[in-house]
């Protein structure tokens, strides 16, 4: 029985009927599924209809926390956005830091659920427990920024955190993202369109509650004992200092930056993207997420050139790539102003530049040319076709219309064998690594629950050779090949023990930065803390969470099951399969994905042929329930 | 009027503000902070007992599109509006330390402190029906010891900035005693 974390509330927002409902946390979902991410899939699983259109009204948008949001431990300020994904049709899931996520919890509520679908622009406000559904004609195709501080100024309240639709979401583009303080994403599978197709401008929440754990006075000195093993860790002060930017050189060294919409992993240009060479000439201030102490985020100013003025945050090491070595462009201005331009909008930046690229090689081999661009010439490197571009995307004109529908949708559009350079997996583009060079994120990307996903079950213990943490983890006898990216022995044990500690983050929900990367807390740290926060003492025994971990990752892939996919659909696109790493450190690689999923599938309790969870791991997980679901309702 | 006599700076004026001298106080860096917001955290941890920043003694200002973050903390006050203002003398000055606590016995809630405030940390509990207000933890600010960045210290300061602070809020108040005396001199009671 949970006695503290939990504020036991959902919040439904139903747009029909224009009302809210509150409904009981049910504990046993606690139990089950700790909170984030889990409560979100059975959520999502049990509600939202089988095979119905993610724009439609009978979608339904969730917005989780977990039962340490909004407390004391570090970086644990993110929240999630679930909902069935407007882009790829299957599992969609964004996290996003900011300080939404603990305003939702100070107001009262856990989740809340955004159920139907508006017939006027509307916006939500959440404030405790005055709630109310008001008219956003005004605000309606204002950019993301714009639309932030007008719903501050109208209530007068500086504090209010608002996560806002901009025109891309309006206009459903499939890849448009919500955007918190400015500068924050919930970025990836298209959060923005789900939100836009129901007609809710923003969602604005102001909480004057508490969060109270269980054990007060233990969980807070754990809590502060925490923030020292972060403090104190060289990496994680290297990545205060620098950011993810400091990605740029590990992965140009390692033979993993891609380039050229992934056609290689080296890029000459490389050094004007990195940390070393940004921070000096255009960082005016870190600044952190709700309760972090390392502050990864950068605030840029671009005093000269033609992007002169442009004053940001951003982008991540994942839009430098995007933008940067993604599109030939070593210019870390045009990175910013891109992101910049994909915050105001609500673009994912990942999507939005790989979509480019794919317009781009498409073009280089002449299967599109200037009739389908507009008159566009498309060259690799060219910065302001770029900026052009995505104002194009946001707005939905013109060829930006095409582009909009993301690489794979563009290159059924447009047909004449593009296909190939539509560089994704289940219909999302693949983020900034390369199974090539780095084989477990193959894997990853195969997987994911919502396609080419770097997030849920990237390694870096491998990545970044780790053999001490690599011994402890999984034992000395996996060595050396396990910390060896270039083979894929034993990657699948990697993945699936990386996969259910992440997911044990994503329930708390607490960052990537201290437990992906730099691996600082691992399961039984949340196994010490978590029956602290919320007085539930199955939370204490690794192997529970182990259980509840793998719970979740199999709920997801019933979801996706049950919309169609299969083993068939778990691939990557050839270019990491058939075309050798052309140049550099892992010159000659390709991946051999089959014997890896082999083992992935085994180690999950999953059927080989078709990828599906097996009846036993079904029943052994007290997953039967989602029988009652199985087809459309 | 009241108010406004309490905070006049002319020389000539009788009633002026005690200024005293201040041990050790909490000073903020304004180019450290990250907005983090882990002090309010620990304030009200340590205060209240859970995690509820709208009860924190201290209020990190975001500017998310400037890229700034502002911490506001009690203090450094050479002169107290919080004392000079409040009617009851709840509002007062530990003789040692300087720290200015408030006498929750004496106070009638009237709220002019959390309105005098140039830092806009002193507030309402509208819950319980009690003001709160920073005591510096008795001498060991809990907000200074997490802060992670050293944004915020605790300790002797220089006091040149303050007094220029300070003078802001006197020229409002003096714009407000002059439009109120020109009001009444145009026919008022």
């Amino acid at each position: 029985m949970a006695t503290g974390g939990y504020t036991g509330r959902i919040l439904r927002v139903q747009l029909d009927e224009g009302d809210f409902k509150v409904d009981k946390l049910p504990q046993e979902w606690i139990r089950d599924y700790i909170g984030g991410d889990g409560f979100a899939a059975k959520l999502l699983y049990e509600e939202v209809p089988a095979g119905c259109d993610p724009l439609s009204s009978h979608n339904k948008l969730i917005m989780s926390t977990g039962p340490i949001t909004g407390t004391l431990w570090p970086m644990s300020g993110r929240t999630v956005f679930v909902s069935k994904a407007a882009q790829t049709g299957i599992w969609g899931e964004s996290h996003v830091g900011g300080f939404i996520g603990p305003e939702l919890k100070y107001a009262g509520y856990d989740m809340l659920v955004i159920e139907g679908q508006s017939d006027k622009p509307v916006y939500i406000l959440i404030e405790d427990s005055n709630l109310q559904i008001l008219d956003a004609g005004k605000f309606w195709g204002m950019k993301t920024d714009e639309v932030t501080a007008a719903i501050k100024r109208e209530h007068a309240d500086p504090d209010i955190q608002i996560a806002a639709v901009g025109p891309a979401g309006e206009r459903k583009v499939r890849f448009s993202a919500l955007i918190i303080n400015n500068a924050r994403a919930a970025g990836r599978t298209g959060m923005g369109a789900v939100l836009g197709a129901k007609n809710v401008k923003a969602i604005a929440i102001r909480g004057r509650g508490a969060v109270e754990v269980s054990d007060h006075e233990a969980f807070t000195e754990l809590a502060k004992a925490a923030h020292m093993r972060v403090r104190t860790n060289p990496q994680a002060q290297e990545m205060g200092k620098w950011g993810t930017w400091i990605l740029t050189a590990v992965k140009q060294e390692i033979g993993e930056l891609p380039t050229y919409n992934h056609r290689t992993g080296v890029f000459p240009g490389w050094e004007k993207l990195s940390g070393d060479y940004i921070r000096p000439r255009y960082t005016v201030s870190d600044r952190a997420c709700f309760g972090c102490s390392l502050a990864c985020k950068k605030m840029n100013y671009v005093r000269e050139g033609p992007f002169a003025g442009t004053l940001a945050e951003g982008p991540e090491y994942e839009g430098l790539m995007a933008f940067g070595s993604g599109l030939g462009i070593a210019d870390y201005p045009t990175t910013l102003k891109a992101n910049e331009i994909c915050n105001q909008y609500g673009m994912d930046t990942i999507s939005a530049g790989a979509t480019i690229g794919f317009a781009f090689e498409a073009f280089e081999n002449g299967l599109i040319t200037t009739e389908d661009t507009g008159g566009l010439q498309l060259e690799w490197g060219d910065s302001q076709t770029v900026i052009q571009l995505l104002e194009m995307m946001g707005k939905r004109e013109g060829f930006g219309d095409i582009l909009a529908e993301g690489s794979r949708a563009a290159a059924e559009r447009l047909g004449r064998g593009t296909e190939k350079y539509a560089i994704h997996v289940k219909g999302l583009e693949v983020s900034g690594q390369d199974g090539r060079t780095h084989r477990s994120i193959a894997l990853g990307h195969a997987t994911g629950a919502r396609g080419a996903d770097h997030l849920r079950s990237l390694v870096v213990v491998d990545q970044l050779g780790y053999e001490q943490v690599a011994r402890e983890r999984w034992g000395a006898d996996k060595l050396p090949e396990i910390i060896d990216p270039y083979t894929e022995k034993h990657k699948a044990v990697a993945v699936v023990e990386s996969e259910n500690a992440y997911c044990i983050r994503d329930t708390l929900i607490v960052c990537w930065y201290s437990v992906s990367w730099p691996p600082i807390f691992w399961m039984q740290d949340f196994a010490d803390m978590l029956p602290l926060a919320t007085g539930e003492k199955s939370f204490g025994d690794v192997k529970n969470l182990t259980k509840i971990a793998e719970r979740q990752v199999t709920l997801k892939r019933l979801f996706n099951a049950r919309e169609g996919i299969t083993r068939a659909d778990d691939k990557l696109p050839k270019r990491f399969t058939h075309e050798p790493m052309p140049e550099g450190p892992g010159k000659g690689q390709t991946v051999d994905l089959e014997p890896m999923l082999d083992d992935y599938y085994r180690l999950r309790g999953w059927d080989l042929d078709t990828g599906l969870p097996t009846e036993k791991k079904i029943q052994s997980l007290s997953l039967g329930w989602t029988k009652k679901y199985a087809s459309s309702h | 009027m009241l108010i406004t006599k309490a905070f006049s700076v002319q020389p000539h004026a009788s009633a002026l503000p005690e200024v005293v001298w201040l041990p050790s106080q909490l000073t903020v860096d304004y180019t450290k902070c990250t907005g983090c917001r882990i002090c309010e955290l620990a304030c009200s941890a340590k205060h209240e007992g859970l995690f509820q920043p709208s009860l924190a003694r201290l209020k990190v200002i975001r500017y998310d599109d400037l890229g700034i973050d502002i911490p506001n903390v009690c203090g450094p006050c050479e002169e107290a509006p919080c004392v000079e203002v409040c009617p009851v003398y709840a509002m007062r000055r530990d003789p040692i330390s300087k720290m200015v606590f408030l006498d929750h016995d004496k106070c009638i809630l009237c709220k002019s402190c959390v309105g005098a405030c140039v830092n806009g940390v002193i507030r309402l509990d509208t819950r319980e029906m009690r003001i709160i207000k920073c005591d510096h933890c008795g001498g060991d600010p809990e907000c200074a010891k997490v802060c992670p960045t050293g944004a915020i210290q605790y300790g002797p300061i220089s006091s040149g900035t303050t007094f220029e602070r300070h003078s802001k809020i006197a020229s409002y108040l003096r714009e407000i005693e002059h439009s109120a005396e020109t009001q009444s001199s145009k026919g008022g009671s």
